[in-house]
């Protein structure tokens, strides 16, 4: 999982508008659980507190292999282990880009994975996909 | 899962591989099994030396050759401040020796500060993404624009996976080992567990090795120094005084006018009793002026002042010291008058540029300084009469209006081509 950055999330309102986000880390908790970080309040945030489904692709560094996780929201955890290793990473690459406080992890949002299938489609490089806003 | 199971199969497909994953890591830590044999055969060699370089460099070679780590560092924290220093590496071309990280910059600067390991294998790309996040921040006025770039952390360029741990003796930090490699992804699971068995290790023998050293350096320099500015020297993690070096000094000579006669004519006992008096006294004025004693010569004395520690007033704490020493000499004098001896304080103070440092050879070293000032200074203390202090005309420039002298005659001195005009200290002026 500490694969290409950013991964790329997609989330829905309640009223079904769709929206597709960069998301810094997706983090492998255990089997059945991802963790994705969060750092800023967005439309992510926002439409995961209206409807909990997310789909987060992510993509191997090694064989560019990417992979659609089907995605169910648990919980939001802002300590414990899996949000000071997340948070660690975070503020150390932060620091190394004049970024240290003002780019950091609010939580760590630990989702169930539903399902998980390989990628199929065009993927456009990181360069060309917004920030998180 | 409770799942379609059509959807779960591409899960079910990743498990497999996952465990697949398990089994060749299991393998892996079988294969391993002989390197913790190997291992546990370096850590009995990092606890067998109390020589820090040797720790490290022993440490940094296990990396290496055993674990297959090339390019590996180890970064000391000093007592008192909040910054790494590099202090060893391995597979670097240039060795970037002394670079140093302030706690909580970059990866070692956050293991430090966190007292965390951290295994992180996508720093370029994390990098790339949180830069362009930033330029959008900076477009559209949310943050400041960058400042002075980053200062450029020690090792590889173009660093993609790091494994740093922190180097704790009992909760306290001693420093961070950090192995790193180019290529994304480079550590695993084992790497970390194989990394925390040899850093637990080195962080024991190292922190051994650096008291050690402590005590060792700090030994040497209160026999020179008083202890508090021995302990001042190793805590400030200066520069090793030792280390031969040239400044400025106030140098002072005093010696006992007429010791020579009561040498030869007095009971041994009677001599050891007045020089040990005599000694303890002076002594205490030296410490507490922080001149530092150069050398005792049976009755005489060599001080100096603005080094190892800067001193902006060392003139003036020469010439009060002087003062003191002689009102106090004075005392001592009447005693040992009424005992029959006969013995004044003479003086000579000068001030100019010395090489200064260790000089001696292996078992014996002293702190010494050479130049013209001391003979300057030695000259003088020999001119002097009962009672007096002469001063170079240098020195008076500096305490010029703390003092009243008196003129004397010419004096030629060895190794100075012009002739000098010393000065006797009457007295102090009173403090207005």
């Amino acid at each position: 999982m500490q694969g290409v950055i950013p991964s790329h999330v997609v989330t829905c309102s309640h009223d079904g508008t769709p929206n597709a986000s960069a998301i810094s880390q997706v983090y492998y908790v255990d089997p059945d659980h991802v963790a994705l970080s969060h750092q800023f309040f967005n439309k992510t945030k926002r439409n995961i507190e209206e409807n909990p489904r997310a789909v987060v692709w992510v993509v191997n560094p090694e064989t560019f292999e990417s992979w659609d996780l089907e995605l169910e929201f648990v919980r939001s955890e802002t300590s414990g282990s899996v949000f000071e290793v997340m948070e660690m990473q975070i503020e150390a690459i932060a620091s190394m880009v004049g970024m240290k406080g003002i780019f950091k992890l609010r939580a760590a949002d630990i989702f169930r994975v539903i399902s998980a299938a390989k990628a199929v489609g065009e993927r456009i490089p990181p360069a060309e996909i917004p920030a998180p806003r | 899962m409770s799942a379609d199971p059509r959807d779960t199969s591409e899960l079910r497909e990743q498990i497999a591989l996952n465990q697949q994953a398990i089994d060749r890591l299991n393998r892996d830590l079988a294969r391993k099994s002989d390197e913790i044999q190997i291992i546990q055969q370096i850590s009995s060699e990092i606890t067998s030396t109390l020589d820090l370089d040797e720790v490290l460099g022993i440490v940094l070679r296990a990396m290496d050759t055993v674990l297959g780590f090339a390019h590996s560092m180890i970064l000391l924290k000093d007592l008192g401040d909040d910054i790494l220093r590099v202090a060893a590496t391995r597979g670097y071309v240039d060795q970037a020796a002394g670079a140093q990280v302030r706690l909580g910059e970059g990866v070692i600067g956050v293991v430090g500060e966190r007292r965390r390991m951290m295994r992180i294998g996508n720093i370029g790309a994390s990098m790339r993404y949180l830069r362009s996040v930033r330029a959008r921040m900076e477009a559209a006025g949310e943050v400041a624009p960058a400042e002075a770039p980053a200062a450029a952390l020690p090792g590889l360029a173009d660093v993609q996976s790091q494994l740093a741990l922190p180097l704790t003796v009992k909760d306290r930090l001693v420093g961070v080992l950090a192995v790193e490699s180019q290529t994304p992804n480079a550590f695993d699971e084992l790497d970390e567990i194989l990394l925390r068995i040899v850093g637990n290790q080195a962080a024991t023998a190292i922190d051994n090795a650096r008291t050690y050293q402590m005590v060792e350096q700090l030994g040497r320099l209160k026999r020179f120094f008083s202890p508090q500015l021995a302990d001042l020297i190793i805590r400030g993690g200066a520069d090793d005084p030792l280390k031969t070096h040239r400044r400025e000094v106030t140098v002072v000579f005093l010696d006992l006018r007429g010791f020579t006669a009561f040498a030869e004519t007095s009971e041994p006992e009677e001599l050891m009793g007045v020089l040990h008096e005599y000694h303890a006294e002076m002594g205490r004025l030296i410490l507490a002026h922080e001149g530092t004693l150069e050398r005792f010569t049976g009755d005489g004395m060599m001080i100096f002042f603005n080094d190892p520690l800067p001193m902006p007033d060392a003139a003036e704490r020469a010439v009060r010291m002087a003062v003191t020493m002689r009102d106090r000499a004075a005392e001592l004098s009447v005693r040992w008058r009424r005992k029959g001896y006969e013995l004044d304080l003479g003086i000579g103070i000068a001030k100019g540029f010395a090489t200064i440092g260790a000089i001696g050879f292996e078992g014996r070293w002293d702190y010494g300084a050479i130049g013209t000032v001391t003979n300057l200074a030695a000259r003088l203390c020999g001119e002097a009469k009962p009672g007096q202090i002469l001063i170079s005309p240098r020195v008076l420039l500096e305490v010029e209006h703390l003092l009243e002298v008196e003129e004397l005659g010419l004096l030629t001195v060895k190794g100075l081509a012009r002739p000098v005009r010393p000065l006797n200290v009457v007295r102090l002026r009173d403090p207005v």
